[in-house]
């Protein structure tokens, strides 16, 4: 088969691209100076968490991979125009609506876990199953490093 | 139509064996394919006459069926061209095989196609003097006896394509030593969710409750009588504790007069909840004497690095329990309690602390 795509790129930056993102982002929050008040716990809290997810978003490849770019959009909506989204060259859901009614018999035990993993990552609505687990692959990569930034903040700024 | 066809004089035909790279590209194509195959010499080496009749059911079902696909049955030229060469060097048997064969491929034509591939080959066999070069082909090989209709083989493709990402995912799981594929799957996606989880646990600690969840702990360890120095964090002071629980409950019990799912919201923020009144009494007594020994240690590296670990067990709704930091927070807003004591067993989580 030799049209068979060998090359599946699921590189990611190293941890310093992840890093620099988070740390910047930590700081803007800081700049809005939200932190006076510690009754506001839940809604740092929520704060940190979305501008972790937007920072690894933006580290791993901004919008040339689907699921940061469906959860930068998320992020964006409503807020002031962070993100460009450059014009696709083609629709990515062609396949989606030329099949969908197919796919329910294709392999029904990997279609239902393809069901759970959409709802699991971000933009995973649109895509098929293959596509789907390639972007799983990529982004279950990028939030390993994630955590290991944020372990390593942690851990290295806790006071001792 | 295809006798007459047969039985023509090939002087431009023979053009076509003698310069196979110029001729038709369906003519390329299944010779390409006659040529590529592996077992093509064993059949070169037998004897003529076994050929054509005995091997052409023999070979139906062999696994060279990707040449059904290149073979061109409307186009039958290319092939007759490749008989009359042949019957030029004088294999005159195969003539008649063809032509009876020429009928079954009409006849066959919907089904996989297969009789004109032994009809080629029988004919290249004896020949053997066009010479095929060899490209790169894009189409998919037909597995032995499946069908080769394209939808059959685009689901193919589409199965080789998920289960090679899948063992590309294996490598990134832990545990993803599962050969099954149901099992393989579960893995990843609680995989995910793990890693999840772990950012919200990490983006709690992080700068976000460190600050709240620390002073918990100093209150805690204050009114339990330990030591306040063993309660790591910094960030709070002992004198600060008991005010902080005051004005959580002050909070909570405002929060509840409007709506109880923001008093839960907040309480969980700062990893607390509410039980009922005799179960943290019947908690506190069991435990009070078994666990503050271990936590004494245990208190020591409350500091950073662990407070993941607290925020963990926040989430993880463990049952430690500080029996003087639950008696605080009853005895004040008493009378709410117990009124909310039904909400309060479902959630029946403690004051989440080493």
């Amino acid at each position: 088969m030799a049209s068979a795509d060998k090359t599946i790129n699921t590189d990611v930056p190293e941890k310093d691209v992840f890093a620099i993102h988070f740390l910047q982002s930590l700081s803007n929050l800081r700049i809005q100076n939200l932190f006076n008040s510690p009754d506001t716990t839940n809604y740092r809290v929520r704060k940190i968490k979305k501008a972790a997810y937007v920072s690894m978003a933006r580290a791993a490849g901004g919008t040339s991979r689907l699921w940061s770019r469906a959860l930068l959009r998320r992020a964006a909506k409503g807020n002031n125009k962070i993100v460009r989204f450059p014009r696709r060259k083609r629709k990515v859901t062609w396949k989606i609506s030329s099949k969908r009614r197919r796919s329910d018999q294709r392999a029904p035990v990997v279609e239902d876990a393809a069901e759970r993993l959409r709802n699991l990552v971000p933009g995973g609505g649109g895509m098929e199953t293959s596509k789907l687990m390639e972007e799983t692959a990529h982004y279950i990569k990028c939030l390993s490093m994630q955590v290991k930034v944020m372990q390593c903040l942690v851990d290295g700024l806790s006071p001792k | 139509m295809m006798n007459s066809s047969l039985l023509t004089p090939s002087s431009s035909s023979s053009s076509h064996i003698q310069t196979p790279a110029t001729t038709t590209f369906d003519h390329e194509d299944f010779l390409d394919q006659i040529f590529s195959s592996a077992p093509w010499p064993s059949v070169v080496d037998d004897a003529h006459p076994p050929l054509p009749s005995d091997s052409f059911h023999g070979h139906d079902v062999d696994s060279r069926n990707q040449q059904i696909m290149m073979m061109p049955l409307n186009d039958g030229s290319s092939v007759h061209a490749l008989y009359n060469g042949f019957s030029a060097s004088g294999s005159l048997p195969n003539f008649h095989i063809p032509q009876g064969s020429g009928g079954g491929l009409m006849n066959q034509e919907r089904q996989t196609q297969t009789p004109s591939q032994p009809q080629a080959r029988a004919s290249t066999a004896t020949g053997g003097t066009v010479a095929a070069p060899p490209q790169s082909r894009t189409k998919v090989r037909a597995r032995r006896g499946q069908a080769t209709d394209p939808h059959s083989i685009a689901e193919r493709l589409r199965r080789e394509r998920i289960a090679e990402r899948m063992k590309a995912l294996q490598e990134l799981v832990p545990n993803g030593n599962k050969i099954d594929k149901a099992s393989m799957l579960d893995e990843i996606i609680d995989y995910v969710k793990f890693l999840q989880l772990q950012v919200k646990v990490l983006s709690m600690s992080r700068l976000g409750g460190a600050a709240s969840v620390s002073s918990q702990i100093s209150e805690a360890g204050g009114s339990h009588g330990n030591a306040t120095s063993a309660m790591a964090s910094g960030s709070q002071t002992a004198g600060s504790s008991n005010d902080n629980i005051t004005m959580t409950e002050h909070q909570v019990a405002k929060l509840m007069e409007e709506d109880m799912g923001s008093a839960m919201q907040y309480l969980q923020g700062k990893g607390l909840c509410l039980m009922p009144i005799s179960l943290a009494t019947a908690i506190s007594t069991a435990t009070c004497h078994t666990t503050r020994n271990p936590l004494i240690p245990g208190a020591a590296d409350v500091g950073g690095p662990s407070s993941p670990n607290l925020s963990n067990m926040t989430i993880q709704s463990t049952n430690t329990t500080m029996g003087h930091g639950n008696g605080k927070l009853k005895g004040n807003g008493n009378g709410i309690i117990e009124g909310s004591s039904s909400i309060s067993v479902k959630e029946a989580v403690s004051v989440s602390k080493p």
